[in-house]
């Protein structure tokens, strides 16, 4: 009698247990459908411009306006790309643009890296205030400094003689002196990753060094640099892609003077006739109206570069900002 | 000679004072940056803000004009265009930042609870930062891309409307940007997944011991370690809106820079007064998140203290218990 009681007690007690644990299965499984679809509802609203925008270019002026085309336009065709390229002066202006970025990354590069090493390495008088100030000046709004800066460059480019075109305020010569004494675009976040991850080289290495013989500058070049090439591409990359987007200093310091992709896609409206008035359209024939899909057409052109960039380096760029090590401090 | 160099090394003397010298050769060409294109520009551009500035033949002229009519200041209030547009900035930022700050602490907990897959969504979450630029955000936002929601026709939306038409403008401007505001969570997002691998689990498990559930664990937990993040999210958000196509504020400095009527000196109040109500945001955003906080001291009773006492031995059997019973 006891061991038939016994027994239908660790029975029941077995259901039992067996029905709590599938109940937390059930509501697990419950929780983790909810989280995605919460998850894929935003990452569509995250993406629903680009694919807006990816639609509307290929897009004919009549299928902008036809109620029956949503998403898929009626024919595709790639004539809004050869417009739009015509318009940003396609081949100069991607030239342009990547040697420019590519230019000031290399600058902004090569400054925080050497400011990050000093903040990292050395124990110096002013250090602390030093560091502060750099964080600071992040948030300094750009148009305070913009305006004396431009005086200062205009004053200046008068005085050594370089104000014809494509010199002075008609280049980025200005920006480039910027970026060259560490004043770029979000310099400061640039110093802070080099910052943090300079202070994780076990200090064993430059005592090493050092008894070998070893001067600063060696010790920078062959212990940091050598070690830290993956930070240095997150950086060069950042800044890569920053400047590239950057339009408000670029637009009051550079101006009209050279193609750039960001400025040419801000002054499309304006652009549009000048550039277009030769031209006849492929499809309809005759002269072409500024039209919405043009405008997509030329934002995705513009934006290609850049999306490469990231699917080649989608890695670097995420590990870039953990390593910024600004979440704890 | 190389024994000499050994040896100081070895010693270390005089280490601190080569250090300086040395790391101060290294912050050289940024230190000359900062008070040339910095410090300079700063304070010549506040200075700017009491005169009259005139190009002539002969270069810029100065006028001391603050004691006329308020000066620049004067003709910055009595401007049609600046004050209003300032409003509006702020009741961007007010209504942009927190909503930024919500979203991304949502996303990067969800993130953060090991769901498959998440490198996908990292990835997508983080994209708009590479190609976000004031062009491109310009036409989405112009052709209407960045609107998804018809917030419009919604019922609450009418009584919200009805009741303060004010608070209906904000809420619209936010809705009806509402994926521009969405792409401004990519950096935020990524630096709360950050924070929030920080935490030690065993604060988790302790928690869960004690009978707190997922939501308690979110509030008591999560919260309040990831709150200097979320004070670093928000300085960055405000000064990424700052930079933003949506910011007239900017276009007005830019217009002003360049005409000769109101001159430089209007355009540097203009980014005077501007400057001044970004770092009040930023003390604000300060005063919410960025204080330290203060370690409460728990005075318990001594019934609540053998309570406690009892609770442990009793879970402590437990342990034995099921160890034995294993």
């Amino acid at each position: 009698m006891n061991a038939l009681l016994q027994n239908a007690r660790t029975r029941y007690d077995r259901a039992k247990t067996y029905v709590k644990g599938h109940k937390a299965k059930v509501t697990h499984v419950v929780t983790q459908i909810a989280i995605y679809i919460f998850l894929i509802t935003i990452s569509y609203v995250f993406l629903y411009p680009i694919f807006r925008m990816i639609s509307i270019s290929f897009m004919s002026a009549s299928d902008l306006v036809n109620p029956e085309v949503d998403w898929l336009p009626s024919k595709l065709t790639f004539a809004n790309f050869r417009i739009a390229w015509t318009v940003l002066k396609g081949e100069v202006s991607l030239l342009n643009s990547i040697k420019f970025s590519g230019l000031m990354a290399l600058f902004q590069t090569i400054v925080s890296a050497l400011t990050g090493f000093a903040f990292a390495r050395y124990e110096f008088r002013g250090k602390k205030l030093l560091y502060t100030i750099i964080l600071l000046s992040f948030i300094i709004p750009v148009p305070i400094l913009l305006i004396t800066q431009y005086n200062m460059f205009n004053e200046f480019y008068q005085l050594i003689g370089r104000t014809s075109q494509g010199q002075g305020l008609n280049s980025y010569d200005s920006q480039m002196l910027m970026a060259f004494f560490g004043q770029g675009v979000n310099s400061a976040i640039l110093i802070m990753i080099f910052v943090n991850f300079f202070k994780l080289i076990p200090n064993d290495l430059y005592e090493a060094g050092k008894i070998d013989g070893a001067n600063p500058i060696q010790l920078f070049w062959h212990i940091t640099i050598k070690l830290s090439l993956s930070t240095i591409v997150v950086v060069f990359l950042f800044s890569f892609v920053w400047n590239w987007n950057e339009d408000y200093v670029t637009g009051l310091l550079v101006g009209d003077g050279i193609e750039l992709f960001t400025n040419q896609l801000g002054k499309f409206d304006s652009l549009f006739s000048t550039r277009t008035s030769t031209m006849t359209h492929p499809d309809a024939g005759g002269e072409i109206q500024l039209v919405e899909s043009f405008k997509m057409a030329a934002t995705v052109i513009s934006v290609i570069p850049l999306l490469l960039l990231y699917f080649v380096g989608q890695k670097s760029f995420v590990q870039g900002i953990e390593k910024t090590g600004i979440t704890g401090e | 000679m190389g024994k000499n160099k050994t040896l100081r090394a070895l010693t270390g003397e005089s280490r601190i004072e080569n250090q300086n010298k040395i790391a101060y050769l290294f912050i050289a060409p940024w230190l000359i940056g900062f008070f040339t294109f910095v410090i300079y520009p700063f304070f010549k551009t506040i200075y700017n803000t009491f005169f009259e500035i005139k190009l002539e033949s002969i270069g810029y002229t100065y006028l001391y004009n603050l004691i006329d009519k308020g000066g620049n200041y004067g003709t910055a209030f009595r401007n049609l265009y600046f004050f209003p547009q300032l409003f509006d900035f702020i009741v961007m930022e007010f209504t942009y930042v927190p909503t930024i700050i919500i979203v991304a602490f949502i996303l990067a907990v969800l993130l953060n609870t090991g769901v498959k897959g998440q490198g996908i969504f990292r990835v997508i979450f983080f994209f708009p930062v590479i190609i976000m630029s004031g062009p491109i955000t310009g036409i989405l936002y112009w052709n209407g891309a960045g609107s998804l929601l018809t917030y419009a026709d919604n019922i609450i939306f009418k009584m919200i409307l009805s009741y303060s038409p004010q608070l209906a403008e904000a809420l619209s401007g936010l809705f009806g940007n509402f994926t521009m505001v969405l792409w401004f969570t990519g950096i935020p997002v990524i630096l709360f997944i950050n924070a929030l691998q920080k935490i030690n689990v065993n604060l988790y498990e302790a928690a869960k011991i004690d009978g707190a559930n997922g939501w308690q664990i979110l509030w008591k937990i999560k919260v309040p370690i990831v709150k200097p993040t979320a004070f670093v999210c928000a300085v960055f958000t405000i000064v990424q809106l700052g930079t933003y196509t949506g910011n007239p504020v900017f276009g007005l400095i830019k217009d002003a820079v360049y005409t000769t009527g109101a001159g430089i000196g209007l355009a540097s109040t203009f980014a005077a007064i501007y400057t001044v109500s970004v770092f009040l945001l930023v003390g604000i955003a300060w005063f919410l998140l960025g204080r330290p906080e203060k370690i409460k001291k728990v005075e318990l009773s001594s019934i609540q203290r053998i309570n406690m006492e009892d609770l442990a031995r009793r879970r402590a059997e437990q342990k034995k218990g099921t160890v034995t019973a294993q």
